[in-house]
């Protein structure tokens, strides 16, 4: 029930998720942060129960933490998958946390931003542009057809949009609330809160 | 022996004790018998609730699956309730019905739903009553030793925060616990809602409990932040109200507490359905 999108352009990464949290058939909550920051170059977008989440999240940001205090070295994105793969990794037989994640971070060292596809099970990919969720259904094709190398802003925000429209538009659950959060060399930023209303001839409308 | 490393670590450990919150129920460490696959087991001696809805023909399944009941210990979780909360300008409001079922039988029309934390925190009671029951009292304990410890008052963030990591650390044992953690502390009106499945939310309203579509219904049509104490308290008792008409699993008695600066305070202890006909004839009155 979660929508997470993501995908990389030139010099950013920019990523989606909707803003419910809820149980069963009801919203609890409907302005729900699901990209957290890891540190000042990292998100850690997550879908799947909200306890799990909460939880796994706050082990990864506390390492990743840990890690640079001892050692006084920001890690890599790769690094970061890796690790929080192998946590996923060594749960699943024994006390599984249920959470979907992809990994969004913009690396100093080679100027580059990367997205990572991780699963409950244990799997990481690196990937270019990636969902969870249902969205993920709807969303992979127009990734597919529309998503180019080195996209602009203006051009990859656009693109966010046309994914997030046809999310609201074709699934039967609302969720018509979403964040953005972009990645780039000055850190993460949220770029919008936007409200979609699709019967409004694709008009979109900004929440500040 | 003394050695220098010992002499540190009694060192280190007794001033960790000051600012450490661990009891014996903050880690994980239910009794179960030593194999291969604890949650499993756990969870196959625990009937937990969707086990049970699969059965419709209740009647059925008590005639046909004795022998196979006689080897399952059925803990069942009671989420029929209503149970709200919610935060606004001058404080907090929490109303609760008081009815506890068994099934089709009504228990008790008298449940106490509203278990006090310390003086400013109440934590509400919905799913299983004694898991309810006794966490909510375990968090009290806690709190009180925060506050002993440190001298200063647990924030609900926090104390909300210690209830999900000892809940999180039982999540597959088959608790069933749907609370919300109400107070009033230096950030102002605070509401959390904690659930057995591990989830922590902070919103300025949340209602639980099988009544709890009905009570949102009349709670998002009347909520505003900037209500005045009275019509705060007046729509908490109408949502309740408006739950125990429409769910059979909610009623017995309204009961209603505000939270500010002060620390909480029963407001009022109505029965629901007096109240609803109190309610037609006030609406007859007007017209």
């Amino acid at each position: 029930m979660d929508s997470l999108v993501g995908f990389v352009g030139k010099n950013y990464v920019l990523m989606a998720g909707d803003t419910n949290a809820g149980r069963s058939i009801m919203r609890l909550k409907d302005d729900f942060d699901k990209l957290v920051q890891i540190d000042s170059h990292k998100i850690l977008a997550k879908s799947g129960e909200i306890g799990d989440g909460n939880q796994f999240c706050n082990l990864i940001i506390r390492n990743v933490s840990l890690y640079r205090i001892r050692n006084e070295t920001e890690l890599t994105t790769k690094s970061v998958a890796h690790y929080t793969r192998r946590q996923l990794a060594t749960a699943i037989r024994k006390n599984p946390y249920s959470v979907n994640l992809l990994l969004g971070g913009y690396d100093k060292k080679d100027q580059k931003g990367s997205l990572y596809y991780l699963d409950y099970l244990g799997s990481s990919k690196k990937i270019n542009y990636g969902a969870h969720g249902y969205a993920a259904l709807f969303v992979g094709s127009i990734l597919d057809r529309f998503w180019k190398e080195d996209l602009d802003f203006e051009d990859g925000l656009e693109l966010m949009k046309k994914c997030l429209r046809e999310v609201e538009k074709r699934l039967i659950i609302g969720t018509r609330c979403f964040l953005i959060k972009m990645i780039n060399s000055d850190g993460i930023s949220v770029v919008e809160k936007v409200m979609i209303n699709s019967e409004k001839k694709n008009e979109i409308e900004e929440e500040n | 022996m003394f050695t220098l490393g010992s002499v540190l670590d009694n060192d280190f450990k007794s001033t960790i004790e000051d600012f450490s919150f661990e009891t014996e129920f903050s880690t994980n460490q239910l009794m179960l018998p030593n194999i291969e696959k604890p949650f499993e087991f756990a969870q196959s001696i625990i009937g937990l609730e969707k086990d049970l809805q699969e059965n419709e023909n209740q009647l059925m399944f008590h005639q046909q699956k004795k022998e196979e009941r006689k080897e399952r210990a059925l803990i069942k979780g009671y989420k029929g309730t209503t149970t709200l909360a919610f935060i606004y300008e001058k404080g907090t409001v929490v109303a609760v019905d008081s009815r506890a079922t068994s099934g089709q039988y009504i228990a008790s029309q008298s449940v106490q739903k509203v278990v006090p934390v310390n003086e400013y925190m109440l934590g509400t009671l919905a799913g299983g009553a004694a898991d309810c029951q006794f966490f909510l009292a375990h968090l009290g304990r806690i709190c009180n030793l925060y506050e002993l410890r440190n001298n200063e008052k647990i924030s609900v963030a926090a104390a909300s925060k210690l209830l999900n990591n000892i809940l999180y650390s039982y999540r597959n044992y088959g608790l069933s616990v749907g609370s919300m953690i109400c107070g009033y502390d230096t950030r102002g009106p605070q509401l959390y809602y904690i659930d057995s499945d591990g989830s922590r939310l902070k919103n300025s309203l949340f209602s639980v409990g099988s009544g709890s579509p009905f009570a949102y219904g009349v709670l998002d049509a009347g909520y505003r932040w900037d209500l005045s104490k009275e019509e705060a308290l007046d729509l908490g008792r109408r949502a309740i109200c408006a739950a125990t008409f429409k769910d059979s699993y909610s009623g017995g008695t309204v009961k209603v507490y505000h939270i500010d600066e002060n620390g909480w305070v029963k407001i009022s202890d109505d029965d629901a359905s007096e109240l609803w006909y109190r309610y037609e004839e006030k609406e007859k009155k007007k017209k």
